[in-house]
């Protein structure tokens, strides 16, 4: 479904991605592990298009979208749960849902992916009138993955979902994850800090550092190899 | 005697207050999308005193009509602006698009200066006065006023009611949330530095429907100041605040008067002006986030 190969970008002078490749298949959760700093947001970021890509190639559902810009994507079906959330802070739950049905394809499905956001998050429905900037972290970060799921998505990428949350909560945001590509059918394309809770969600795995694809895998691979659990993982 | 002089200062006050208050919004609307401060902004409202004079000497066409007119090119002017210039300093620091708004207000100047000369021109539009009992209100200043209640109007079932105006508002509430939501963000920055810049100058001719005499193309210094005072009363970012600073702005200019007036020997419209600065210091002191603002 989404193919990167040897993408290349940073910021201003400073190159933070050295070509790395990877890819995604429909319907499967992958992720995209490293400590921090090594490029992981970056490269979802330069994928989704809000930092330009210097090289390489994106191709999605078979299309080459390497060029594209952010809105185009959306259209597309690509969605981005960003790091630090992005919500906007004086909208309420309701609203802050309904700008996830801006593009058009979106706003056309607009009642049913509402349905479908407060089966999945039950506690939204009950908050929808409180101001987003009001609620508490675990709730904005359901907020967050509720209005990408609004946007009626094919792909949805995550930047570290798990990110300040406490334990019993990373547990259910993955479990929400699992149920995204179970239930809707989404394909996952994960960045995560987190390692242990993204190895036992993710299908396949990726490991970055300093920019480059050190080893990938199936999680069960990686769990055994304790070379690559040590140096790229602290685990 | 003294409050019924000071009642149709009121009066006169929130008519012209409301035409402050529309000339605002433009500002702040720039000042809450983009993060700019538009220093070229009383140029702008220039340019609008310019299409209404040059329309109305010219070609014999009645300012209320000038309105829209004035409104399209300012939309123009501002996407030329904004795809010359501003797009590329959005990112850069704040000193940058200071001094483009800076050059963008001189540039204006001396071109109106090149075509139409430096001399002051005003324009004779007759259309009656009306009196009711206090104070007498002139009918161009009454139109002036309720062209600006109605644009302003406008502006908010805009922002609220319009697929264009949700994606402007979401991407002054957090542009990175906007872009995830598929909003063409640079679009919205555009979209928004253009309409800013069309309110400004249409603000231009309502301006000249109060004061119609005294155009000339460095006339726009003193209404970028009074914006200044305008856009920080009513909290910077928020174009209805602009409006409703604008209304206090005018109220407390006219009010003011009266009372000065009261002092023997003291000539009440100088002080009228200190008082304003006065009020921006102490807002700034007080409550830099604006007087009517929520934050």
């Amino acid at each position: 479904m989404l193919t990167v190969k040897e993408l290349e970008s940073g910021y201003g002078p400073m190159q933070v991605l050295w070509k790395p490749s990877l890819q995604v298949k429909k319907g499967t959760i992958t992720a995209l592990l490293g400590p921090n700093g090594v490029g992981k947001s970056t490269f979802l970021s330069t994928v989704f298009g809000s930092v330009e890509p210097w090289g390489g190639t994106i191709h999605y559902v078979g299309e080459d979208v390497t060029n594209l810009p952010t809105h185009k994507k959306v259209e597309m079906g690509v969605a981005l749960v960003p790091e630090g959330k992005h919500l906007f802070p004086n909208m309420n739950v309701y609203e802050n849902l309904a700008m996830g049905a801006y593009v058009k394809k979106a706003l056309e499905h607009k009642d049913e992916s509402m349905e479908i956001v407060y089966s999945l998050f039950p506690r939204l429905k009950e908050r929808q009138k409180q101001l987003a900037g009001s609620l508490s972290g675990g709730e904005q970060q359901m907020v967050t993955i509720a209005r990408a799921l609004m946007t009626k998505p094919k792909l949805m990428m995550l930047d570290e979902p798990s990110q300040g949350l406490a334990p019993v909560l990373v547990q259910s945001v993955f479990e929400t994850i699992q149920k995204m590509r179970d239930e809707i059918g989404l394909t996952i394309l994960l960045v995560e800090q987190n390692a242990d809770a993204a190895l036992n969600a993710a299908g396949y795995v990726y490991i970055m550092h300093e920019g480059l694809i050190k080893a990938e895998g199936k999680p069960e691979k990686i769990k055994g190899s304790s070379e690559i659990r040590e140096a790229y993982l602290g685990i | 005697m003294f409050l019924e002089q000071l009642t149709g200062n009121l009066i006169q006050g929130i008519v012209l207050g409301a035409v402050y208050g529309m000339a605002t919004m433009g500002l702040s609307l720039i000042f809450g999308v983009l993060k700019v401060v538009n220093v070229g902004h009383g140029a702008f409202i220039m340019v609008g005193a310019f299409v209404t004079l040059w329309l109305f000497n010219a070609l014999g066409i009645n300012p209320i009509l000038a309105v829209p007119v004035a409104f399209a090119v300012g939309m123009g002017l501002g996407f030329i602006f904004y795809y010359t210039t501003m797009q590329r300093l959005i990112k850069a620091p704040e000193l940058a698009t200071l001094l483009a708004t800076f050059s963008i207000g001189i540039l204006l100047e001396e071109l109106v200066k090149l075509t139409f000369g430096s001399e002051f021109r005003g324009y004779n539009w007759v259309v009656g006065k009306i009196d009711i009992g206090v104070t007498v209100l002139p009918m161009s200043k009454l139109y002036a006023c309720i062209g600006s209640v109605i644009i302003a109007l406008l502006l908010y079932l805009w922002f609220n009611k319009t697929r264009a105006g949700s994606a402007v508002r979401s991407v002054v509430e957090d542009s990175e949330g906007a872009r995830v939501c598929g909003v063409n963000v640079g679009g919205a920055y555009a979209l928004s530095f253009a309409l800013g810049i069309g309110l400004t100058v249409a603000s231009g001719v309502l301006l000249t429907m109060f004061i119609p005499v005294g155009i000339n193309p460095y006339m726009g210094g003193g209404y970028t100041l009074k914006a200044f005072v305008i856009a920080v009363l009513g909290g910077l970012s928020s174009p209805y605040g602009a409006f409703f600073g604008g209304l206090a702005f005018g109220l407390i200019e006219n009010g003011s008067y009266t009372l000065f007036a009261l002092i023997p020997g003291v000539e009440p419209f100088a002080l009228t002006r200190f008082l304003s600065f006065v009020m921006l210091l102490a807002i700034l002191l007080i409550k830099p986030t604006g007087l009517l603002s929520t934050k």
